[in-house]
This record gives C-alpha cells, structure tokens and sequence, in this order.
C-alpha cells in the first residue's frame, strides 16, 4: 500500500468534489462546546481535529429508528425499505473503526441483516490517525484499539500541513478518483510519517490494571461481586451508556398502524439493556428487574461476553459512556475496582495456602 | 378499507386548561380519517351534542384533575358508561399543575386566588383521576403529543390498550443526538421521566421538567445528587420535581391527600 500526500488545504476541495458527485458526507462538528457525527453542508464545517464525539458513528448503519417494512393489514401485502445512500464519513477515530468491524461481524452473522448490510455497502470510511488521547476517559491503548483496522476505504494522517493518505480498498480508489491535488508519497514523506507514528505511541498510557487478556477473567470471577449493587444504587438506569456506545446494537421492533387499520409499518429502534423493561419477557417475568444485574450485564458484554462470541472486545475504550453518564459510573472505574477485587481475593486464597 | 363498527368516542374535562383537548383538536384538522374511525358524541371544545343517558360510551378521554369533592361523583358516572376511561394529559394522569397547592395550607391558597370570596369557591386537594376512579391506561404529557395521541387511539381501535413508553427520556435525546443539558451545565429531570415526547424541551435548550411523570423506579436520591452536582441548590430541586409531580413524589414519600 503506497503512501500518498494530501495538502491540508486540499481537503475542502475533496470534499466539495465528493458532494458534487453526490456523496452525502457526514463528520465531527460542533455543537454546544462539544462534537457530534451529523451532516456536513458546508466543508468548513468539519471538525476533522476533534477529540472525541458525545455519540457514536454507529447512527450511521443503525439508525435510531428505522422502517424495516411498510404492510397493508388487509392484503397482506409487504415492501421491505431497504435504502441506502452512498455517504462518506468523515474523520472516524481508530476506535470507532474497531467498534465497526465487530458490527460487522455481528450484523453479518448467520443471516445477515440485510438493512445493515446496504448501508454498510453504501458508507464510505475514512479514518483519521489518532495522534494523542481524545479525552479524560479514553483507553484505547488498553483495548489495543489505538491503531488502524484493515476495514478503512481511506486512512489520513495529520504530519502538520499534509495528511499521508492510504488508500485501503477499491471504495477508497473510488473516493480519489480524478482528484488531483494529491499525490505519491517520496521516501521522505514516509520517513517523516514515521516520525510522527513513533511520537504517537509515548503520548498514551495504560489506564486499565488489568489488560486486555486478563479482563474476560476479572470480569468472570466478578459475577457475584457485590460491586454491582453499588454501581445500581447509582445509577439512574437512564441507558444514555448503552445509547453512545459505539458497539451496542440491542434493537426494539414494533408494528405501527394508521387510523384506519389497513397500512402499517415495522419499526425497529435502539434499546438498551439498562432501562427497566427490557429484560421482561411472556408472563411479565423480568430476570433482569435489579439495577446491579443491569450493569452487570453491560460490563460483562463490554469485557467478556463479546470476547467470547465473536474474538473481539465488546468494549473498544473510547470512552463515551463514562463521559456522558450523569453518575459518572466509567468503564476505567469499573474495570479498576474488579481488577483489584480479583487481586484481594487472589492474596486471600494464597494467604490460606 | 374494511368497515368497522365506529367505536363511540367522548372527551370530558375537569380542572384543566383545555390544552390537551384542544391538541386533539389541532390532530383533527390533518387527520380528518380519526373521524372516520371513531364516532365522536361529546367533546364540548368542538360541538354541543351529547349521548343519550342510556348509552355508553366506548372510550372516554378524561381532561384534568379532581379539585373539589363534587368532581367525584360526576367522574364516577362517566366511568360507569366507559368501557373505556383514558386519562388525558398530566393533570388527569398525575394532577398535574394543580397539586402544586396540596403541599400549602388550602385556606391560604384559596385566599391568595380568590381573595374575600374564598369561601364561594368549593376545593380540596387535587388529586388525578386514578385516585378516584379506575383508568384504564393514560396519555402522559403537558400537554399530550398528538401523536402519541393518534397512536393511542390505534390502539385501542385495535382492541389493545395503549402501548405507549415508559422508558427514560434520555433515550429519546440521545437518538436525536442532543448535546446533554448537564453537559451545558444546566439540570434536566429526563433520566426519571418517561419518553415518547421526543425529548423536545432538552433539543430547544431546556431541562426537562418531567411533564410526563416518572418512569416505573425513578432513583430519586441519584437524580436528586446529579442536580446538586450541577449546582442546583436542594430548595430548587424540590421545587423542580414539584412543578408536575408533586402528587406523584408525595406517594413515594408515603404521604398521602
Ligand atoms: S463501553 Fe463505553 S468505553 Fe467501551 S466502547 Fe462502549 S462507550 Fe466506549
Ligand atoms: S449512563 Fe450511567 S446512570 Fe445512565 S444507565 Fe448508564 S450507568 Fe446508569
Ligand atoms: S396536562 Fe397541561 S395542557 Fe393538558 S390540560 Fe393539564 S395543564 Fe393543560
Ligand atoms: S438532556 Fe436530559 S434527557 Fe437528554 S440525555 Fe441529558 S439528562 Fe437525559
Ligand atoms: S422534555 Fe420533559 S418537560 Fe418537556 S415535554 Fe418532554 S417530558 Fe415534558
């Protein structure tokens, strides 16, 4: 894969060339002091230096709320709604890369989910090189998810006036294509690009005790840690965690009719694991009714349970839900005060011994 | 379309402020087909008919709260036409506004509004009309959403009672990608209030003030630690949560009017 240098100034003109052939694009931008993913009219508005987002890009391939399928009740008629956009998006953090390949490995499990699939078709990524942590509860060096995965279409590089550019797929080539303010990195260009990829790795430091091998074991031997209650005690199972995620996918789905009965529509919508109903089942039985059990269940999809299914961590570490949880319940507090439980309890069984 | 029988539909009010009423109204002019659905025989904000005595009403929509003892009785005759009662809006689904009065001394209150003709006016605290009769299910919000109000209406047309959520409004605002209130350091009761109005007043730049009552277990003790986290002192913070809920927080306290 051939390096390739992009003046920063030519960014603009791509992306204005990008939306004239009809590309949505979407990207970091402000909003009250802090950065959202949304929509990007005008190119002067993408924060492509942002720290982190308050939400995850994964709005992008699941939406919110989606039509699955519109009905008509009478004739039993059906017309799936499967749309997708050709969309770039701008600026997506290593992190958030990683968050993606597990969707995908999800989504494309078994039978694929085919409204994901047409959208993941249609999304275009280009990633952007982290080059220092992007906020206060970030971990990404522990998740080993600070660098780039093999899934970006185009991957920038900031080295201060230009980015160096990889071109990752066909998708990407296709994104280049007639761009011409662009051009083959020289030895020196790499030279410089490993400068500046080997002062990135000293700006970061470990935040987790335990690593990333060692988490599925904390958290298997934290099932009956009394921990959990207190974090329930706390917490306001107000689910704003599970909605930021960048990995969690846990959807609702409803029908909706008109007045009149006839034509309707399937709906599927984000849920989460930490709201009251969502574990009830037939008979009103809900096996998940406590506050502890809910973030038990969350901590141990984000540290274990992914882990095990799919050989990817359901937790990437960019830590959006400790940013935005109004009890300040965090993924690295968490993981910390298990970590030292599992070493308590391990110098208690080699005292006995 | 099939035809189906029209379900007969009345809307009644009691001390309210006709906002919600008058959302069904605002409804009815681009959903003229809720007319089709449903056979409306009294809903005195849009026309003077009424039902004969001996008939009954298939869903009655009931507006505002129970103030005066005499509400009752009239509230209990409607129930015992309605196959069924569905309280609409805050005031009937949780008092409302007006049990903002039930934690004052009634005479003051009835002084400080009607001056010397106090005790013209009959009143005592209000209360929603569960506390009186048995409902069937409610249309949350202050005022309703017409939406959900149409939906509700589906619903029942469906032979179901309404599912309508119960869950955190902090769902709703983050799916709309709302930048948090309290991340603008301004407080929001939205983490104990249910959702389906589309977390509106946090997207124009407002905390939320729980018009549509608490969730099922609302953790007050957190929610009331994260406001004063946000600088909000405890004075106001129960003011806060006795904007709408006053009624609602007097039952958790155990007390009762
Ligand atoms: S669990 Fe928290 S830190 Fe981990 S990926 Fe999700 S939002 Fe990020
Ligand atoms: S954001 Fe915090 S308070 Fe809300 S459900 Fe998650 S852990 Fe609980
Ligand atoms: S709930 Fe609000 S809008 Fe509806 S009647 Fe009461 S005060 Fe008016
Ligand atoms: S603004 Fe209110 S409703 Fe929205 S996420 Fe924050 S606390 Fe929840
Ligand atoms: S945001 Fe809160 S106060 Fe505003 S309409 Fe919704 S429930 Fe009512």
């Amino acid at each position: 894969m051939s390096l390739r240098i992009m003046p920063k100034s030519a960014l603009k003109a791509w992306i204005q060339r990008l939306q004239q052939r009809s590309f949505r694009i979407v990207g970091p931008k402000a909003l009250h002091g802090r950065y959202v993913f949304a929509d990007i009219t005008d190119p002067d508005e993408l924060a492509i230096d942002y720290p982190t987002t308050l939400s995850a890009p994964k709005q992008f391939l699941l939406p919110p709320r989606e039509v699955l399928f519109s009905f008509n009740a009478d004739t039993m008629d059906m017309t799936a709604h499967i749309e997708a956009e050709p969309t770039v998006l701008f600026g997506v953090h290593t992190c958030d890369m990683h968050a993606i390949q597990l969707l995908d490995t999800v989504q494309n499990n078994g039978f694929a989910d085919q409204h994901y699939r047409a959208r993941r078709d249609a999304l275009y990524l280009v990633s952007i090189e982290c080059l220092k942590p992007c906020s206060a509860q970030c971990f990404c060096k522990d998740m080993e998810t600070y660098s780039i995965t093999e899934t970006y279409d185009v991957h920038l590089a900031d080295m201060g006036d230009a980015y160096a550019v990889r071109v990752g797929s066909d998708k990407g080539e296709e994104l280049l294509a007639g761009f011409t303010n662009i051009w083959e990195g020289a030895d020196s260009d790499q030279q410089r690009l490993n400068e500046v990829m080997s002062q990135k790795w000293q700006n970061f430091e470990f935040r987790l005790d335990a690593t990333l091998s060692q988490l599925p074991e904390v958290l298997g031997a934290a099932m009956h840690s009394a921990h959990w209650d207190e974090l329930g005690d706390i917490c306001l199972a107000c689910g704003a965690c599970t909605q930021v995620c960048p990995t969690c996918y846990c959807f609702d789905v409803t029908d909706e009719v008109d007045l009149t009965l006839t034509h309707g529509v399937r709906l599927r919508a984000w849920d989460s694991c930490q709201i009251e109903k969502f574990a009830v089942v037939a008979g009103n039985h809900n096996f998940r009714s406590q506050l502890g059990r809910r973030q038990r269940h969350r901590f141990m999809r984000k540290g274990k349970y992914q882990y095990e299914a799919y050989g990817k961590m359901g937790c990437v570490g960019c830590g959006r839900c400790g940013t935005t949880c109004p009890v300040a319940i965090t993924c690295i507090k968490t993981f910390n005060h298990l970590t030292q439980e599992s070493a308590e309890r391990q110098a208690a069984v080699e005292v006995k011994a | 379309m099939t035809t189906r029988p029209r379900p007969k539909v009345a809307f009644f009010d009691f001390t309210s402020c006709e906002g919600c009423q008058l959302t069904v109204v605002d409804l009815l002019q681009d959903h003229p087909e809720l007319l089709d659905a449903v056979e409306i025989v009294e809903f005195r904000e849009a026309m003077s008919e009424k039902l004969p005595l001996d008939e009954r009403y298939t869903i009655a929509f009931v507006e505002g709260s129970c103030t005066r003892a005499s509400d009752e009785a009239r509230l209990k005759s409607i129930r015992e036409r309605a196959d069924f009662l569905i309280a609409l809006g805050a005031c009937a689904d949780l008092g409302g506004v007006n049990t903002i009065r039930n934690v004052m001394p009634l005479q003051e209150v009835r002084e400080y509004v009607y001056g010397d003709k106090a005790d013209w006016y009959e009143t005592y605290p209000a209360r929603p009309i569960k506390a009186v009769v048995k409902v069937d299910a409610a249309i949350p919000g202050c005022p309703i959403d017409r939406n959900e109000f149409a939906k509700a209406v589906t619903h029942l047309l469906q032979g179901r009672l309404p599912n309508l959520p119960d869950y955190p409004l902090c769902i709703e605002c983050k799916a709309l990608g709302t930048v948090c209130m309290y991340q603008r350091g301004q407080a929001c009761l939205g983490p104990v209030t249910r959702a389906g109005c589309g977390a509106i007043c946090p997207a124009v730049g407002y905390g939320c003030e729980g018009c549509r009552g608490f969730v099922p277990s609302p953790n007050l003790a957190s929610m009331r630690e994260v406001m004063r986290e946000a600088g909000v002192g405890d004075e106001e913070i129960e003011s806060r949560l006795r904007i709408f809920l006053t009624y609602q927080m007097m039952k958790l306290e155990g007390v009762t009017s």
